[in-house]
């Protein structure tokens, strides 16, 4: 009996790094597309979506994946497709400026270490990422400046007040 | 007017009424009407395309709008013209005068009162041209400014049908009250 447990043993250990490799995706290739809110007309809030497609080479699917962008720990979210992930983020418009984001995705493991570095207060930017996205956002409009109802009324006031001192100097 | 010799008048005074009368010929009537239902089918397009209202639905008030509408402003374009007419007569007299003079200066059979009446013909028609044309101008343009203050400022908040009725009703109202005040 002890002989079987020790070959269950040893077994078991071989085989640990290949049930733990088996967590990790090696040479992530991305597929990504990334949207961010263009106007503060209609939006009350700014947004920035990250789409991605991962293919593992040791073809894992649908594992756990977490993202950090500038400090907010977000999970990403699966989606209906097989290996589709969706990051998005939302907040105010100032709090959310344009400029470049850095999304730095993690798997289990890596967004442990994540955690546990940031329970100790260490940097984070040491902890490598399994992949980086980058989403540009360009700035939100906020619209004219002069809205083009006033632009119409300043119109056809100045018009009316040609007008005005045409008929003014017609009646003196 | 019973008729009779007493009533028959004169050409120069019937020159003279008309100078003085608030009556529109059939052209410049014709031409008032036809400006002020332009310019109070403007809002419909208005209210149709920015303020986001049906054509259709909204038809009846659009029709009722548009002819209440084009009534106070024809209506005011006959009180300015009126006003302007024996203004802008004064202002061109002497003008009109020397140029008619200038003109009938060769013609040695004409009487001095013919030549007179051709000169006061000549100043009633170009008075009158000048004073139609430039009522047309001034209330159209006091016309937009109240419609386009009253739709995009004061009644913005109300729903379309209000703020329709109300801002084509009030710059009518207003242009034709405008119309009434004789003082510059």
């Amino acid at each position: 009996m002890a002989a079987t447990g020790k070959v269950l043993v040893i077994l078991g250990l071989c085989l640990l790094p290949i049930l733990t490799s088996a967590d990790t995706c090696l040479a992530p290739q991305i597929k990504s597309q990334t949207y961010s809110t263009p106007e503060a007309i209609v939006s009350t809030e700014t947004v920035l979506i990250a789409e991605f497609t991962l293919t593992c080479k040791n073809s894992l699917k649908n594992i756990n994946l977490y993202a950090d962008v500038g400090g907010r720990l977000i999970p990403a979210t699966k989606t209906s497709e097989v290996n589709k992930y969706q990051i998005s983020i939302t907040d105010d418009h100032k709090k959310l400026p344009a400029g470049r984001y850095d999304i730095r995705v993690f798997d289990e493991e890596g967004f442990a270490l994540l955690r546990k570095a940031q329970r100790s207060g260490e940097s984070t930017d040491s902890i490598k990422p399994l992949f980086v996205l980058n989403l540009n956002h360009s700035g939100i409009w906020n619209g004219p400046i002069v809205q083009t109802e006033f632009v119409a009324a300043l119109a056809a006031i100045l018009i009316w007040w040609l007008a005005y001192t045409a008929r003014s100097k017609l009646l003196a | 007017m019973a008729g009779g010799k007493q009533n028959k008048l004169s050409r120069e005074e019937e020159l003279l009424l008309q100078d003085f009368s608030r009556n529109v010929s059939t052209k410049s009537s014709a031409l008032f009407y036809g400006n002020a239902l332009i310019v109070s089918a403007i809002p419909m397009w208005l209210f149709w395309r920015i303020h986001q209202m049906d054509l259709y639905q909204s038809a009846i008030v659009f029709i009722l709008g548009t002819f209440i509408s084009t009534y106070l402003v024809a209506y005011a374009y006959r009180n300015v013209k009126f006003i302007l007419k024996h203004k802008i007569a004064l202002k061109r007299e002497d003008a009109v005068a020397k140029e008619m003079m200038k003109k009938l200066a060769d013609d040695k059979k004409m009487t001095k009162k013919e030549k007179d009446e051709r000169v006061l013909w000549k100043k009633n028609e170009v008075a009158d041209y000048e004073a139609t044309t430039f009522s047309i101008f001034y209330n159209n343009a006091l016309y937009l400014v109240l419609l386009i203050v009253a739709s995009f400022f004061l009644l913005k908040n109300f729903n379309p049908v209000v703020n329709y009725s109300f801002s084509v009703g009030s710059a009518a109202g207003l242009l034709a009250l405008f119309s009434t005040s004789s003082k510059v």
